[in-house]
């Protein structure tokens, strides 16, 4: 769980992104809201639908938070946090119910799960809350794109594996490892990333400083 | 969520409270409000698309043109009078009239009127299921009728296309449930296209056995379910065999093979009889 | 207190009585149980003035339109009656029957114990919400470290997983949507939670203010779990009745209890294995998952009362 809190001057537009996709990536590094991480990753189209809903509900709701901040009482803020994300969890719902019905069909009742992300509301109570609006905007879209991509890259690793296709595109024969479409496949793959991920970070940034941030679990 | 350390909280002073009280009142509010509109917004769209999924999932179903015409037979349970009631309007339609025909169980007619699309049906009666026929130049091209049988757990709910003289042309299972380990087995194509190209009776007499099905049966059904080009062809050979012979169920998923079975035998076989009557009441709808 | 317990209990038998000696006089439906493959069993309260064919009716629940052809009607003693049907009877499908002489109607379906007894392991093994659904996976990992914490998070869970499902479900069948509320859905489920899991939390520190230091904890993380905002959203979409409800809600809890059990088992032990630095921390935990998931599919085959 993130502990940075971030009271002094907002960093800058691109400090934010690439921090919402690498140094602080909800699911490979934060390790929140890993429900959806493996159920809807089963192919590339459902992770993408997935991610972009969270992508919407993440910008809609910092900016709502922050424009909104001083009318958000101290002590009722994570119940009011709560209805704005459930209201516009509920309308990206609706709407993609309208517009995408094939594809949200296989990822319904996920959707409706992103109400009770930890991620969204972290942000919320962490940067959206005390900073104003445009840094919020871009913190709510490096965390949304960080997501998202995480989705992306777990599908595709999951899809090419599994089911020999990219994006329903056939590219394989057959189905070369039938393992990774399924549950305990999900499971598997994201070890692999994270460790991947986490690899990377080593490398990157030395022993040091990659010991004290490697993604361990919550400290319950 | 971000856990602080659990302090002991301040008494509220009363403005206070009342503060907190109207932040509250104003998010739900302002939330309320926000869906209302996305709700009225998208919910017109959102019945759009389910009807273009129905459409197209129907002439695919029964392989139709663009020319035919879909009515849809919608059909209601009257409880305290025993009557059935069928509202017969095309597919989608918004306005102009809907015929309405009524029967007792005991197939004797009780009613039949034309009443607007718009009129909602009675509050007590109880829909029983729907029907599409498909029409081309004024006679029926095929029927998908809607059907629902019970496996273990939940019920699965099936489409059943037919051409006009009740043989089976295709069959899809419509999963109710976020099910993804046994039920889903059933929907696997090459289970689906067994019932394919059956006959009415031979559907009514099917049985369904637990022996493993012949690989060549099984390759004709994958590739007949994948529209390979010689699909039609090696189905249509293999059909002939395999006619007299019982469904294959999928391997662990017996009973919700028996179920698909009988659910499949029960649609044919309750619209054959509805259709045996309904049918010369409709005739200008069609 | 004993002297008006003995009075209620008087009251109650007395009525049981009067009820039971007017109802005697009817005949009644005990029981109807269909046989494969094509056989009917009913038995009797009385025997029955009329046993021919046309006084029997069966029709499928969904078609009441379309009897189904009695071909034989056979009397075994004691108020039984056996009937032989034209067609194939399957035990899990909805009948129903109607007498003509006396004018009976009973539904013949399976038995509802027998039905939420298979709902309740269906959620707990074979659709297990951890391991089959991926779903609560953010508690998961982090509760799952010691044995102690996992146990209580489990057991506190299903509890409050038992009453958010049912206040969630009554909301939704009674409130929602008559009034056509259904978008509201998700808005309200997560306020059910939140304030289930607020009134726990003030009515455990009030009474035991011990327990609630142990486990309060847990219950406020529950709120961002996503079992408890799935089984009344699955509830609602699949139009449950309230024994499938709670049948639902136990079989979740219990399966996550039991996902969290075996898996902080496991976790224990992990702690003095030597895991690849990548790997340390969540990577192997979702690994071990994995494995478990693994063992799950076992389950896909389960079934239990044919």
């Amino acid at each position: 769980m993130s502990t940075v809190l971030h009271p002094g001057p907002a960093p800058s537009a691109r400090q934010l992104i690439l921090n919402g996709i690498f140094a602080e990536n909800p699911v490979f590094r934060l390790a929140l809201s890993l429900c959806p991480a493996v159920a809807v990753t089963t192919t590339v189209l459902n992770g993408l639908l997935l991610g972009v809903a969270v992508l919407f509900v993440q910008v809609l709701s910092s900016l709502t938070v922050t424009l909104a901040k001083r009318l958000i009482h101290p002590r009722v803020r994570i119940p009011v946090y709560t209805i704005i994300i459930a209201v516009w969890v509920s309308a990206i719902d609706m709407s993609l119910a309208a517009f995408a019905p094939a594809l949200y069909a296989q990822v319904g009742l996920y959707v409706k799960l992103i109400v009770a992300f930890a991620i969204i509301i972290s942000r919320l109570e962490v940067f959206a809350s005390r900073q104003p609006l445009v840094p919020t905007f871009f913190d709510g879209l490096g965390m949304g794109l960080g997501f998202l991509l995480a989705l992306l890259m777990i599908g595709a690793f999951r899809e090419l594996l599994g089911s020999g296709s990219f994006a329903g595109i056939a590219l394989a024969p057959g189905k070369p490892l039938l393992f990774f479409a399924l549950p305990a496949g999900g499971f598997f793959s994201i070890a692999l990333l994270m460790a991947l991920f986490n690899w990377i970070e080593r490398r990157t940034r030395g022993g040091k400083a990659a010991r004290a941030k490697s993604a361990g679990g919550h400290g319950v | 969520m971000n856990l602080h350390v659990i302090q002991p909280k301040p008494k509220l002073s009363g403005r206070e409270i009342a503060r907190i009280v109207l932040s509250m009142s104003v998010a739900c509010l302002a939330g309320a409000a926000v869906l209302g509109l996305v709700y009225l917004g998208t919910e017109r769209y959102q019945r759009a698309s389910v009807e273009a999924t129905e459409r197209g999932a129907i002439r695919d179903m029964l392989g139709l043109g663009a020319t035919a015409r879909l009515l849809e037979v919608r059909q209601y349970l009257v409880p305290g009078a025993r009557q059935v009631v069928y509202r017969a309007a095309p597919l989608g339609a918004t306005a102009g009239t809907a015929h309405e025909v009524t029967f007792t169980f005991d197939g004797a007619l009780a009613g039949e009127r034309e009443v607007p699309v718009a009129v909602p049906v009675g509050k007590e009666w109880t829909p029983l299921g729907r029907m599409f026929v498909a029409t081309q130049a004024g006679r029926p091209a095929g029927f998908v009728v809607q059907g629902e049988t019970h496996g273990y757990k939940a019920p699965i709910r099936l489409f059943v296309a037919m051409e006009p003289d009740f043989e089976i042309v295709d069959m899809r299972i419509i999963e109710t449930t976020d099910d993804p380990g046994l039920g889903a087995e059933v929907a696997q194509p090459w289970f689906r296209e067994q019932y394919v190209g059956r006959s009415a009776e031979e559907i009514a007499r099917l049985d369904v056995t637990k022996d493993p099905m012949p690989e060549d049966w099984k390759q004709a059904l994958v590739a007949f379910a994948r529209r390979a080009p010689d699909g039609p062809a090696r189905h249509r050979e293999l059909l002939q065999r395999e006619r007299t012979r019982p469904i294959y169920a999928v391997t662990g998923a017996t009973i919700s093979s028996r179920a698909v079975t009988e659910g499949v035998r029960k649609t044919v076989d309750h619209f054959r009889r509805r259709w045996w009557l309904l049918a010369p009441h409709l005739e200008g709808s069609l | 207190m004993s002297r008006a317990r003995a009075l209620l209990t008087a009251v109650l038998a007395a009525l049981l009585l009067v009820t039971g000696l007017a109802r005697g006089a009817e005949v009644r439906v005990l029981s109807a149980r269909v046989v494969a493959p094509s056989e009917l069993r009913l038995r009797f309260s009385a025997p029955l003035p009329r046993a021919d064919a046309e006084n029997f009716r069966l029709t499928h629940a969904e078609a009441p339109d379309i009897p189904i052809p009695v071909s034989r009607v056979r009397l075994t003693g004691g108020n039984r009656v056996v009937l032989t049907f034209g067609q194939r009877l399957m035990p899990a499908e909805h009948y129903r029957l109607e007498l003509a002489d006396p004018p009976l109607a009973r539904d013949v379906r399976p038995a509802a114990w027998a039905l939420l007894l298979s709902v309740m392991i269906a959620a707990a093994f074979i659709n297990n919400f951890v391991f089959t659904r991926y779903l609560g996976l953010c508690i998961f990992f982090g509760v799952s470290k010691k044995r102690d914490t996992a146990i209580g998070m489990g057991i506190t869970f299903t509890l409050v997983m038992i009453f958010t499902a049912m206040v969630s479900w009554a909301l939704d069948t009674y409130v929602l949507r008559p009034l056509q509320l259904g978008f509201f859905q998700i808005i309200v489920f997560i306020g059910v939670v939140a304030a289930v899991v607020q009134f726990l939390d003030t009515m455990l520190r009030k009474t035991h203010p011990v327990l609630h230091r142990k486990w309060g904890i847990y219950l406020m993380l529950i709120t961002t779990n996503c079992i408890i905002l799935a089984v009344p959203l699955l509830n609602a979409q699949t139009s449950n009745g309230p024994l499938d409800a709670l049948a639902l809600a136990i079989g979740s809890g219990a399966g996550f209890a039991l996902a969290l059990f075996l898996m902080s088992c496991a976790r224990e032990r992990l702690e003095y294995a030597r895991v690849p630095q990548p790997f340390q921390g969540l990577p192997i935990a979702f690994a071990l998952a994995g494995l478990f998931a693994l063992a799950f599919m076992g389950f896909s085959g389960l079934d239990f009362f044919r």
